[in-house]
């Protein structure tokens, strides 16, 4: 019960940190067909951004601006990088995008040095919201999954009830006709990316204190995050929610998960046979959580390709 | 037509000539961008002529280097293979396994390939680790090459031929293979595949049979690695080995056969060069990566084609200040971003930060940099940057005004339509052997 409790709070809220940086990612996808791969790079830079603001400001005016920097940053990219390589094509705008990651990556070794910072959750926010089978549950973490919880609901808000998220979801669902009837696109489009990014930004500079801040942190979660849109439905805002929490469930509860495939051999009386055979048989469930999203990625893909909720296909 | 067939003759005989002229070491850097070179060739069979951009292509890669360690007999086992033809089970378990992948993921297009081809290589990677008997657990296989027709196989030389011969039998089979009616269909492929399943060709079993063909090749490249370094670890299905080939690649320019194979031997020998010199190579290979897709989308070899195609319209004397001015621009540029990157790497380096600190608030210590001392207060260390970029701007705008003269002064004379446009031509090209198959 307590394994249970445990891994059911800390999925849902890596789950719900995992949705704060593919909510950017999904709606970039569904509206410029673009899958960003610098996109887990803004996330790095707030974690970055913010780290380095505290020296000088408090700790939530620095995640505030962090989160804005994030989203210029964003707004640079689409608006001098990507719209140039435009006409190109969808290749060269993936691949521009992965060049800039690689970028952003070299130029934080070179800011900060490629060793992971000293970035901690501020004092003030360091103590214990209840207890939980004798052991203490830290603040922050229902800090973090309340914060993107807010996000979610303000961004389906301004997407499904305000004028601007009419606008926005004509232009991602029919760019040219919405632009026929005198809507900006392009800025649409660089409105969207840099509200992407400045999302990203922020679940890293909230995530960054509480995980490590280093150099290779949007590396890490940069496939993940691939995973969560295309399980999701790329698009899809509600569906990148519900792959967000799948994954960061299943991540948390395989890792405890002592089982192979010979203990289910074992349960209909051939143990012994599977034991023989090895390899894949003997993979215990624990030593194959970073491989379950993949799995599962891979099914999505070659049974339902728009993903769990998504319309496009 | 006549000179690139010189040329091309002229560079083999040079690799052939190679162990007589170079250094070990320098060998040694050939032999990694020959396996770089068939990589990037093997990648771009799936990724340049049939359409079709694999972001997981590090993982048939690897599959051959564990099937060839595999084959060459793992701690003083019996080697299955005679080792000049060990690549052989690269190429082998490469084919078998790029059918299985590519029969799932040639299922589907676009983006959607792209993510099979990702969560494919990242199933493997994740789980290669775990997977002891095959992959050797963290610590990786390691095997040793046995003395095979009278050759030992123990230096380099020996070696590098085996790995020249393997690439080049590798790469002209694949550009024989570009020149059958498969290989046409291939391209078919990217241009037009509704129309191609419309013709009555089974898209799927194309598709599958090309992305397999390309594992083979990029196994054959994963067994010279393992044959060469005589060893392996799962690091070797991480995404950057991917990536860096989608990189060489597009660097040396999709659209054309020898692009890629141009491209990954720069960025190999570049790389190669550039760590020993500085430990920001990777920031300069980005910055160089992202400037090729900006401005040169055709890559390396869309440049020399475009150069080429000018000189023949230009005469060279017309053309000359334009490229003159150019290369001062390029090189002002890279100066200038050469020094500023060095610079803040020293300047923010831990050892110096420490100097810093040290010093009391009063004057930073000189920083060492191209044999002189710099102080960090100064203005020449950040004038002489400015400087630079300004000059190297100015040249550029001054090699753009010259540029339109000339074609301005041209463009009444002539409106020949540029070869730049190889992509055009080859749309063309399959159109009209669509075309012909359509009259049949």
């Amino acid at each position: 019960m307590e394994y249970f409790t445990i891994s059911l709070l800390n999925g849902t809220v890596y789950g719900l940190l995992l949705f704060m940086v593919s909510a950017g990612l999904t709606l970039i996808f569904g509206m410029m067909g673009v899958l960003n791969f610098a996109h887990t790079s803004f996330y790095m830079l707030g974690a970055y951004f913010a780290y380095t603001l505290q020296k000088y400001i408090s700790f939530w005016p620095s995640i505030i601006l962090a989160t804005v920097l994030a989203g210029g940053g964003g707004i640079v990219v689409e608006r001098y990088f990507l719209r140039r390589v435009h006409r190109y094509g969808h290749a060269h705008e993936l691949l521009l995008t992965f060049g800039l990651s690689y970028i952003i990556a070299e130029l934080i070794k070179l800011f900060y040095g490629n060793y992971p910072t000293n970035y901690r959750v501020p004092e003030s926010l360091h103590f214990s919201a209840f207890q939980i089978f004798g052991t203490d549950y830290p603040v922050y973490r229902l800090l973090m999954g309340g914060i993107s919880l807010g996000m979610f609901l303000l961004v389906y808000l301004l997407l499904s009830r305000t004028r601007v998220g009419i606008v926005v979801r004509s232009a991602i669902y029919r760019p040219r006709m919405a632009e026929a009837l005198g809507h900006n696109v392009p800025l649409v489009f660089m409105g969207v990316f840099g509200v992407g990014a400045a999302l990203a930004g922020l679940a890293g500079a909230v995530a960054g204190a509480f995980y490590t801040t280093n150099p290779n942190m949007a590396l890490e979660l940069g496939v993940i995050v691939f995973v969560v849109v295309v399980v999701g439905g790329l698009g899809s805002l509600e569906g990148a929610m519900l792959a967000s929490l799948i994954i960061g469930l299943s991540s948390s509860f395989a890792v405890g998960i002592d089982l192979s495939l010979v203990d289910l051999f074992a349960f209909f009386g051939a143990g012994e046979w599977a034991q023989g055979l090895g390899g894949l048989m003997e993979l215990k469930v624990s030593s194959l959580s970073a491989t379950i999203p993949f799995a599962l990625m891979l099914i999505i893909l070659l049974v339902r390709p728009s993903g769990l909720l998504g319309e496009k296909g | 037509m006549k000179h690139s067939r010189f040329l091309i003759l002229a560079a083999i005989v040079l690799l052939f000539a190679l162990p007589a002229i170079l250094s070990h070491s320098l060998v040694n850097a050939v032999n990694q961008m020959l396996i770089a070179a068939l990589f990037a060739c093997a990648f771009n069979l799936l990724c340049g002529q049939a359409g079709m951009l694999s972001f997981g292509h590090a993982a048939y890669f690897g599959i051959g280097a564990f099937a060839t360690l595999h084959a060459m007999g793992i701690m003083g086992q019996e080697s299955l293979l005679p080792t000049p033809l060990l690549p052989l089970a690269g190429a082998c378990v490469g084919f078998l396994s790029g059918l299985a992948a590519g029969w799932f993921s040639t299922k589907r297009t676009g983006v959607y390939f792209s993510m099979i081809t990702l969560a494919l290589a990242e199933l493997l990677h994740t789980m290669a680790p775990h997977l002891r008997s095959l992959f050797g657990g963290e610590a990786g296989l390691s095997g040793m090459r046995y003395p095979a027709l009278g050759l030992t196989f123990g230096s380099d030389i020996h070696v590098y031929y085996l790995t020249l011969v393997w690439v080049l039998g590798a790469i002209g089979l694949q550009y024989y293979i570009t020149l059958t009616p498969y290989g046409r269909l291939v391209l078919a492929l990217r241009e037009n595949s509704h129309r191609l399943s419309f013709l009555g060709y089974n898209v799927h079993h194309l598709g599958t049979l090309t992305f397999a063909l390309s594992a083979m090749l990029t196994g054959i490249a994963g067994g010279l690695q393992a044959i060469s370094i005589e060893a392996s670890n799962y690091a070797i299905f991480d995404m950057h080995l991917s990536s860096e080939v989608v990189l060489n690649t597009y660097i040396g320019g999709v659209n054309v056969f020898l692009g890629p194979i141009l491209g990954a031997a720069v960025m190999t020998f570049f790389g190669n060069a550039a760590s020993d010199l500085t430990r920001n190579w990777l920031l300069y290979k980005g910055i160089i990566f992202v400037l090729v897709m900006m401005f040169m989308p055709t890559g390396i070899a869309g440049l020399v084609m475009m150069l080429t195609a000018n000189l023949r319209k230009y005469s060279a004397l017309l053309l000359w200040p334009v490229l003159l001015l150019s290369c001062i621009a390029t090189f002002l540029l890279t100066m200038g971003t050469v020094f500023t990157v060095e610079m803040m790497q020293r300047i923010l380096s831990q050892d110096y930060q420490m100097l810093a600190q040290m010093s009391d608030g009063g004057e930073w210590p000189p920083v060492q940099l191209f044999g002189r001392q710099w102080l960090p207060g100064s203005l020449i260390s950040w004038g002489l940057p400015v400087v630079l970029f300004v000059a190297g701007g100015y040249f550029v705008k001054l090699a753009k005004n010259r540029w339109r003269v000339l074609q301005e002064a041209s463009s009444d004379q002539s409106s020949e339509t540029d070869s730049i446009h190889n992509l055009g031509e080859m749309t063309t090209e399959s159109e009209h052997e669509l075309n012909e198959r359509e009259k049949a």
